[in-house]
C-alpha cells in the first residue's frame, strides 16, 4: 500500500487524479489537500510514520504554491527525503528547470487525456517503488500532449 | 818787275788774310774743343738717358704687354656683355608683350569687378533671404526635436506595450488550455467509463467534441507560437543554411521514411539570419511540403538556395537592398491554383478540409512574418495537383 499526497487547488483536477490513481494497479492510499499550507499540515500531522511515499505537488495554488512547499519540504529534515513529482499544467522550461533546481524528483505535464493520466501516474509510481527516496537529481520530465 | 810787285803785294794781302783766318780759325778751333766737351758730357748724360730709357722701354713693354692681355679679356668680356644685352632686348622685347597681356587681363579684371560688385549685392540680398530661411529652418527643428521626442515616448511605449501583449498573449493562452484540457479529459472519461451507458448517437457527439476540442487545442498552440515570432529577440547571425536544413530533414526523418519522401538540398549557401526562427520556417515549409503531397506519387522536395543581384530577382518585385539570398523549397504535390497564391499566407485560411488534411491554416502565416522579421519576402507559385514553389529573399547584408 502507498501512501500518496496530493496538493492541487482545481477540484476537476483533483477528482480526475483520484479515479486515475483507482486505475493504477499498485495499490495505493491517497489523501488530498486543496493548497500548499494543506498539504503542509497534512504532512505535519502525519510526521509520525508512516511518512508518504510519494507526494504529488500542483504548482499554482493559492496561500502557498508549489515552489514554496518544495522549499519548505526540502528545508525540513522529517520530510526532505520524500519523492516530490510535480503535477503542473507548465511546459515552460524555465519553470521545469526551476522545479528540478528546487528538489524536484519527477515533472508530469497534466494531459488532455484521462489514459495518459493513468499511464504517466503509473510509469512514476512504479519508478519510486523500485527506488530508494534519491535527492533530486534525475531529470525525466513526463510532458504527455 | 811791275808784275812780281803786284804780286808780292797781293801776297801780303793774301797773307793777312790767311792769318787773320787763321786766327779766326784758332778761336774756332778753341771754341769747337770747348763744344767738343760739353757734347762729350752731354753724351755721357745722354747715355746715362738711354740707359733709363731702356728700363722704361723694358718696363713698358711688359705693361704693354700686360695691356694686351687685358685687351684680349676686355674683348671677352665685350663679347659676353654683347651677348646678354642681346638677351636683355629679347628679354625686353617678351616683357613688353607680356606687359600688353597683362594690360588686357587687368581691364578683363575690371570688368570682373564690376561684375562682382553686381554679384555681391545679389549675394547681400539672398544672404538675407537665408537668414529668414535659418530663423524659420531654426523653428522646424524645435519643432522636429520635439516630435522625435514624442516618438521616443510612443516607441517606449511600443515597447511596453509589445511585453504586455506578450504576457497577455501568454497567459490567455494559458488560461485558454485549462478549461480545453478539463474538456479534453472529461470526454476522453465519458468514452472510457460510460460507453455503456451512451447511445452511438451520444458516443458520435462526444467524439465530435473530443475533434473541435484538439482542433481549439492545436489553434492556441498555433497562436502561441506566431505570437512568438513577432515579440522574440532577433539576434541575427551569419549562418551556413545547410546545417539548418539538415537538423530541420532530421526532425522529419520519420515522416519521410514512412512516404517514401525523397530530398535534395543542392547549392546551399551562407545568409544572415535568426537561426531559430529559420529553423521554423524550414520545418513550416517542408513540413507542408510533405504534408500536402500527392497521393499518386511519393513526394519529393527540393530545396536550394544562391546568393543573387537584385536585377536578377522573379516576379520583378521591388527589392531595395542590392544582395539577397534567393532560397527556393519545391514540391510536387498537390499544388494550388494560382488565384490562391496570396491567400495560403492568410491567418486560418486553408485550402483542404480539416478532415483530410490536419491543420491550423497557420504555418504559412508564421513563415511568411519570419522572413518579415528578416526583412525579406515571400511568394509562392503553384500549379494544381503538380506541385508549388516558394521563393524567398533574404538580404544578405
Amino acid at each position: 500500500m502507498k501512501n500518496i499526497f496530493l496538493a492541487d487547488d482545481d477540484t476537476d483536477d483533483r477528482m480526475f487524479f483520484e479515479d486515475a490513481l483507482k486505475k493504477v494497479t499498485i495499490p495505493t492510499h491517497l489523501t488530498l489537500a486543496n493548497d500548499g499550507l494543506e498539504l503542509m499540515s497534512n504532512l505535519e500531522t502525519v510526521i509520525e510514520p508512516p511518512p508518504p511515499d510519494v507526494i504529488f505537488l500542483d504548482l499554482n495554488m493559492p496561500r502557498k504554491n508549489g515552489f514554496q512547499c518544495l522549499e519548505e519540504i526540502r528545508n525540513t529534515s522529517k520530510l526532505k527525503d520524500i519523492p516530490i513529482v510535480i503535477f503542473s499544467t507548465t511546459t515552460n522550461d524555465d519553470a521545469v528547470n526551476k522545479t528540478y533546481q528546487h528538489g524536484a524528483n519527477h515533472y508530469i505535464c497534466k494531459p488532455p487525456s484521462f489514459e495518459l493520466l493513468v499511464k504517466a501516474i503509473e510509469t512514476v509510481l512504479t519508478l519510486e517503488m523500485w527506488q530508494k527516496p534519491q535527492p533530486p537529481k534525475e531529470k525525466f520530465v513526463l510532458v504527455i500532449s | 818787275m811791275e808784275e812780281k810787285e803786284k804780286r808780292a803785294g797781293e801776297l801780303i794781302i793774301a797773307n793777312k788774310e790767311l792769318t787773320f783766318q787763321n786766327k779766326e780759325k784758332e778761336k774756332r778751333a778753341a771754341e769747337l774743343i770747348i763744344a767738343n766737351k760739353e757734347l762729350a758730357f752731354q753724351n755721357v748724360e745722354k747715355e746715362k738717358r738711354a740707359a733709363e730709357l731702356v728700363i722704361a722701354n723694358k718696363e713698358l713693354a711688359f705693361q704693354n704687354e700686360e695691356k694686351e692681355k687685358r685687351a684680349a679679356e676686355l674683348i671677352i668680356a665685350n663679347k659676353e656683355l654683347i651677348f646678354q644685352n642681346e638677351e636683355k632686348e629679347k628679354r625686353a622685347a617678351e616683357l613688353i608683350i607680356a606687359n600688353k597681356e597683362l594690360a588686357f587681363q587687368n581691364e578683363e579684371k575690371e570688368k570682373r569687378a564690376a561684375e562682382l560688385i553686381i554679384a555681391n549685392k545679389e549675394l547681400i540680398f539672398q544672404n538675407g533671404e537665408k537668414e529668414k530661411r535659418s530663423a524659420e529652418l531654426i523653428i522646424a527643428n524645435k519643432e522636429l526635436i520635439f516630435q522625435n521626442g514624442e516618438k521616443e515616448k510612443r516607441s517606449a511605449e511600443l515597447i511596453i506595450a509589445n511585453k504586455e501583449l506578450e504576457s497577455f498573449t501568454y497567459i490567455s493562452s494559458h488560461d485558454l488550455q485549462e478549461p480545453l484540457r478539463k474538456i479534453q479529459t472529461f470526454s476522453t472519461r465519458l468514452i472510457a467509463d460510460e460507453s455503456q451507458n451512451l447511445s452511438d448517437k451520444a458516443k458520435e457527439y462526444v467524439l465530435r467534441m473530443q475533434d473541435a476540442a484538439n482542433r481549439m487545442q492545436s489553434l492556441i498552440t498555433d497562436l502561441l507560437a506566431y505570437s512568438r515570432t513577432t515579440t522574440s529577440e532577433r539576434k541575427f547571425e551569419t549562418t551556413n543554411l545547410n546545417t539548418i536544413i539538415e537538423a530541420v530533414v532530421n526532425d522529419f526523418k520519420e515522416t519521410i521514411a514512412a512516404n517514401h519522401a525523397t530530398i535534395e538540398v543542392a547549392e546551399i549557401c551562407d545568409a544572415r539570419i535568426i537561426p531559430f526562427q529559420f529553423r521554423q520556417l524550414m520545418h513550416n515549409l517542408i513540413g507542408n511540403a510533405l504534408k500536402f503531397s500527392h497521393p499518386d506519387r511519393p513526394p519529393h522536395i527540393i530545396i536550394k538556395s544562391r546568393n543573387i543581384k537584385r536585377s536578377k530577382t522573379r516576379d520583378q518585385k521591388y527589392l531595395p537592398e542590392k544582395e539577397y539570398c534567393h532560397i527556393t523549397v519545391t514540391d510536387n504535390g498537390l499544388g494550388f491554383e494560382p488565384q490562391y497564391k496570396d491567400h495560403i499566407f492568410e491567418i486560418f485560411k486553408r485550402l483542404h478540409d480539416q478532415e483530410k488534411i490536419a491543420g491550423t491554416g497557420i504555418g504559412l502565416t508564421i513563415a511568411k512574418k519570419i522572413v518579415e522579421n528578416h526583412n525579406g519576402i515571400i511568394t509562392a507559385t503553384g500549379e494544381l495537383n503538380k506541385g508549388s514553389t516558394f521563393d524567398i529573399y533574404i538580404p544578405s547584408t
